[in-house]
């Protein structure tokens, strides 16, 4: 470095940026997320082509889904979404409390969301609907079931992560973390949007 | 030939007013300088909260009550699940924050253009009625 580095510059950005090392591993996480965007868009590309081969007797999109259950995962994900952005706007004004809380409530609705859809899982294999009936179904539940592996992935890590957070506190590493976690977060929650929509309701159409 | 004088494609934008810092701070064009969100209140974020409800809800509802044909409806609801992406990206994800140019802006487009056209291109291909199947 053989520029004059001035000590200002730094100063107003959020605390997880102030690190050089640390935000080069932000920009390592979204190109992580743009390669799992990738995982997801072959998944969404099998389940585009597979889903009219519905064997002998079904079942269809139609006949299999309800929308109950998914309107109400649909609504846990967008609210933990919602409490994920609190919490990084907590963190923003070093409030570490706020911090710990919002993402606890994030983790909670992560739960929700994850049993919601294992119940709803185990209710179609009950009628006999499993991944091995037809080409729809095990694209339905390997596209479904990878986000919902996602999910429960990103709760085992909020708890790691306010374990962190009540030990350490609000560091340059432990606001990276955080930052990160929001991001994965958001991204499961934009991929749940498009299967909502490309499956569930287009299911309906 | 190299002359890095004047030459406005190699003309380093630095975000401190103060010129360059050596620390990663330079940006290398103007679209791709950073931006960062500052509130006293969670404004931004209840927005895009509620936004991304009304969203959902208009999805919903639209299906629900066939207000279009078939494929007009997928259309609709597709650019519903768009915009609700862009509400997550542009608010949630903090997506023009970074150190120095914005770069995962362009690794993330190219993502989302492959992503695009994985998903297209099978479906166009699977369309040709074939003898294997």
């Amino acid at each position: 470095m053989n520029l004059p580095v001035e000590p200002d510059s730094t100063a107003k950005l959020p605390l997880e940026f102030t690190d050089n090392h640390e935000s080069l591993k932000i920009l390592g996480f979204w190109s992580f997320l743009a390669t799992d965007l990738l995982l997801f868009a072959s998944l969404f590309a099998v389940y585009a082509v597979y889903q009219s081969r519905v064997g002998m007797q079904g079942p269809s999109p139609d006949q299999l889904f309800k929308l109950g259950p998914a309107v109400v995962e649909t609504l846990l994900l967008l609210t933990s979404s919602f409490t994920c952005g609190l919490a990084v706007y907590q963190m923003r004004r070093n409030h570490k409390r706020g911090t710990i809380i919002w993402l606890a409530v994030t983790l909670l609705l992560g739960v929700g969301f994850v049993t919601t859809e294992v119940r709803e899982f185990v209710s179609y294999i009950a009628m006999g609907d499993s991944w091995h009936h037809s080409a729809f179904l095990s694209a339905f539940f390997t596209l479904v079931g990878t986000h919902g592996a996602h999910v429960t992935f990103g709760i085992l890590w909020a708890i790691t992560l306010i374990i962190q957070l009540m030990g350490r506190g609000l560091t340059t590493v432990t606001t990276r973390k955080m930052y990160m976690f929001a991001l994965y977060w958001h991204f499961l929650d934009i991929i749940w949007v498009f299967i909502f929509t490309v499956v569930y309701l287009s299911g309906k159409i | 030939m190299f002359n890095n004088g004047d030459n406005k494609r190699h003309k380093v934008i630095a975000i401190s007013p103060n010129g360059p810092t050596g620390n990663g701070d330079e940006v290398e064009a103007r679209f791709l300088a950073p931006h960062f969100e500052s509130d006293g209140f969670p404004w931004l974020q209840i927005f895009g909260y509620v936004g991304s409800l009304l969203l959902t809800i208009a999805a919903l509802l639209a299906v629900v009550d066939h207000i279009l044909p078939a494929f007009g409806l997928l259309v609709v609801i597709l650019v519903l699940a768009v915009g609700q992406a862009a509400l997550q990206l542009g608010i949630f994800m903090h997506l023009r924050e970074s150190r120095g140019s914005t770069w995962h802006i362009v690794t993330l487009g190219l993502g989302i253009v492959i992503a695009i056209g994985l998903v297209g291109m099978s479906m166009w291909i699977m369309t040709f009625k074939s003898g294997v199947s």
